[in-house]
């Protein structure tokens, strides 16, 4: 079944009926007879402001000079081109996709179920330090072409298998028109990833960017854990992220403060320079715009680390920083029986029910056989049969 | 810390993922089962419950915090599941799931319509699962309920009764306070009366439905879910609804 019909360069294209994905804003629909491309699509009529901003992107070209590798994806998903409804109305833009299940939404690799799932055999800690590698240069390389990400969250950036990174939501950028100096502002935020000063509605800036940048690469670093995460120890009622953040209550720096989840994973497998980074983060720079680390040395003290880490003997997807003599993950399985990195199947100790379960999965496993063995042969006796 | 519900377990054992310290979001579904259910309403429902969870497995966003409880009424009265499994009233066992386990109930339609039982036990279940979390440490976002029913209250003996009157002012006062977000949904052949139980159950957030459309139902609590992830304002859940209300596809307006 099919949908709306739009035009894309006065070109029109039928769209599937359901979209792949919605918001409160917009939803994002996959085009009838090219894989290639989306179009998402606004809600509410978008305006002339949204229509010039669009007009003006198609005649930029951000972080042109990349990629310089052939596997990698382009770091933003630029609009390629506007949206048209049959009077040409102003609905929204196209886009290359970048969808599943090649391109994974960054939240994926903060949980141990989806990233054994999305990313089996590959999702250990080096993986996730260079996915923080890039999204630091990514982050960097924007700020250095004068485009602020705004609304930069775990939900709007995909990863694929080899790591790579690129942001979706292009059309909420905020960026001076090169050429008239106009500014086109980001009017969207993600709250758990919202610097103080954006939570009360001040701009998008670089410094709020680098904010953002700070919390994803902690969360990639210590295999999702959020840094303003925790229950304070005097707080009336509810509490969240958001509250957090505003109060500056962060475990990283102030671990006295909060109830910390028994599962949290201590700040100290980042090592030293990070997470003296995360700490000016979460400190001094929580209210201190100023006093955040910015992107590139984020992604300084990255690139020390990626050619130092370390890998584990005995267990697989085991590998962690230089700082550390021992690892941390063995530690944790040893005190807690949870493997950050490996799904809960028992390794194989002496066990009466677990070796059980071994034996029946062994005895399916040859019956299965034996069958698909019986099928085969009779096969081969029909054909012979019928040969004759 | 204190809260005036017992935690349905104590916090070591409260089935608290030891996976991170993700900000969780406790959804509810408070369903009836009650006899007027019975046949192809069910069926449907049982239906769109195994492809919403499908669905809810392969959302990496919603699987990271959404964990989920069932609350029905019907039959003998009033039941929480925890996924397929029904559990024993006062079991001391929390009915709340991550989502990337949930594995929905297989449900039967019979009996009577505690409507208003079914909403105090989905308060209290929420209400224990907050001081279970906070707890253990771990922050949540704004709960959602979502009642559905095709009928009006009754009592256990199946007469109609007044007793929902005396959730307005609680409602009231708990949706005010923000301590979650409830929406009372009507479908099949609800009557008008029907529907003004649900006008003053959820002032904002009711509708009445032609058929019995779960699947669209259970894709706008993924919505909601989304939005309360993001930090959306009111107006957004006010929009999401108001598109499934009115069951418009996305694009049109």
């Amino acid at each position: 079944m099919s949908g709306l019909t739009v035009f894309l360069d006065g070109k029109p294209v039928t769209l599937a009926e359901l979209p792949l994905k919605g918001g409160g804003q917009a939803a994002v629909f996959p085009v009838v007879g090219d894989a290639g491309i989306v179009v998402k699509l606004y809600r509410e009529p978008p305006g002339l402001d949204q229509e010039r901003r669009l007009m003006r992107m198609l005649t930029m070209s951000p972080l042109a000079a990349r990629p310089t590798d052939v596997s990698q994806p382009p770091e933003l998903a630029w609009p390629t081109a506007l949206a048209r409804g049959p009077q040409g109305e102003f609905l929204g833009y196209a886009m290359r996709r970048f969808g599943e299940p090649r391109h994974v939404q960054l939240i994926g690799l903060f949980t141990r179920a989806q990233r054994l799932k999305l990313f089996p055999d590959r999702a250990d800690w080096r993986f996730l330090l260079g996915v923080a590698w890039n999204l630091a240069f990514m982050t960097a390389r924007m700020h250095y072409d004068n485009l602020v990400i705004g609304d930069f969250s775990s939900s709007n950036v995909v990863v694929d298998a080899n790591g790579f990174v690129t942001f979706l939501d292009c059309d909420s950028i905020a960026f001076n028109d090169p050429v008239s100096g106009e500014l086109f502002p980001c009017l969207m935020h993600t709250t758990d990833y919202s610097s103080p000063e954006r939570q009360a509605g001040g701009p998008a800036t670089r410094a709020t960017d680098d904010f953002a940048l700070a919390v994803l690469v902690y969360q990639l670093l210590t295999a999702g854990n959020h840094p303003f995460g925790g229950v304070p120890h005097d707080s009336a009622s509810e509490s969240t992220v958001k509250d957090n953040i505003a109060a500056s209550c962060s475990y990283v720096v102030r671990p006295e403060l909060v109830v910390i989840p028994r599962g949290t994973i201590d700040p100290s497998v980042l090592p030293p320079e990070l997470l003296t980074l995360a700490r000016a983060a979460f400190g001094p720079g929580v209210h201190a715009p100023a006093a955040r680390p910015p992107a590139e040395a984020w992604l300084r003290a990255l690139d020390k680390e990626r050619s130092l880490v370390r890998v584990c003997q005995n267990r697989p997807l085991h590998t962690y920083g230089s700082h550390l003599t021992s690892c941390p993950w063995c530690t944790r399985v040893a005190v807690t029986g949870h493997d950050v990195f490996n799904g809960p199947v028992p390794v194989p100790v002496p066990d009466a029910p677990g070796q059980q379960e071994q034996t029946g999965a062994a005895a399916w496993a040859k019956a299965l056989k034996v069958a698909l063995l019986i099928v085969v042969v009779v096969i081969l006796i029909v054909i012979a049969t019928h040969a004759k | 810390m204190h809260s005036e519900y017992p935690p349905t377990l104590p916090a070591e054992y409260a089935d608290i993922e030891f996976e991170n310290n993700a900000q969780r979001l406790p959804l509810v579904l408070c369903l009836d089962t009650s006899s007027s259910m019975a046949g192809q309403p069910i069926q449907t429902l049982n239906n769109a419950l195994m492809e919403w969870t499908r669905e809810l497995h392969d959302d990496v966003s919603l699987s990271y915090s959404v964990e989920v409880a069932v609350v029905t009424f019907g039959g003998q009265g009033v039941a929480a599941w925890r996924g397929p499994q029904l559990l024993a009233p006062r079991a001391p066992v929390s009915p709340f799931v991550p989502a990337h386990t949930f594995r929905p109930p297989q449900l039967a339609a019979a009996g009577v319509t505690l409507m208003t039982e079914a909403l105090e036990l989905s308060m209290h279940i929420v209400a224990a699962r907050k001081a279970e979390l906070r707890a253990s440490g771990l922050q949540y976002y704004r709960p959602q309920i979502c009642l559905v029913t095709d009928g009006l209250p009754t009592d256990g003996t199946g007469h109609l009764t007044d007793s929902w009157h005396r959730l307005i002012p609680v409602l009231a006062e708990e949706q005010r306070a923000r301590r979650f977000r409830l929406y009372a949904i009507g479908v099949g052949g609800i009557t008008d009366m029907g529907e003004q139980v649900l006008q003053a159950f959820a002032p904002k957030f009711n509708a009445r439905l032609q058929g019995f459309p779960f699947r669209e139902l259970l894709q706008m609590m993924s919505a909601s879910a989304n939005a309360e992830q993001k930090g959306a304002g009111d107006e957004v859940f006010e929009k999401i609804f108001s598109q499934f209300k009115t069951q418009r596809p996305a694009w049109e307006s």
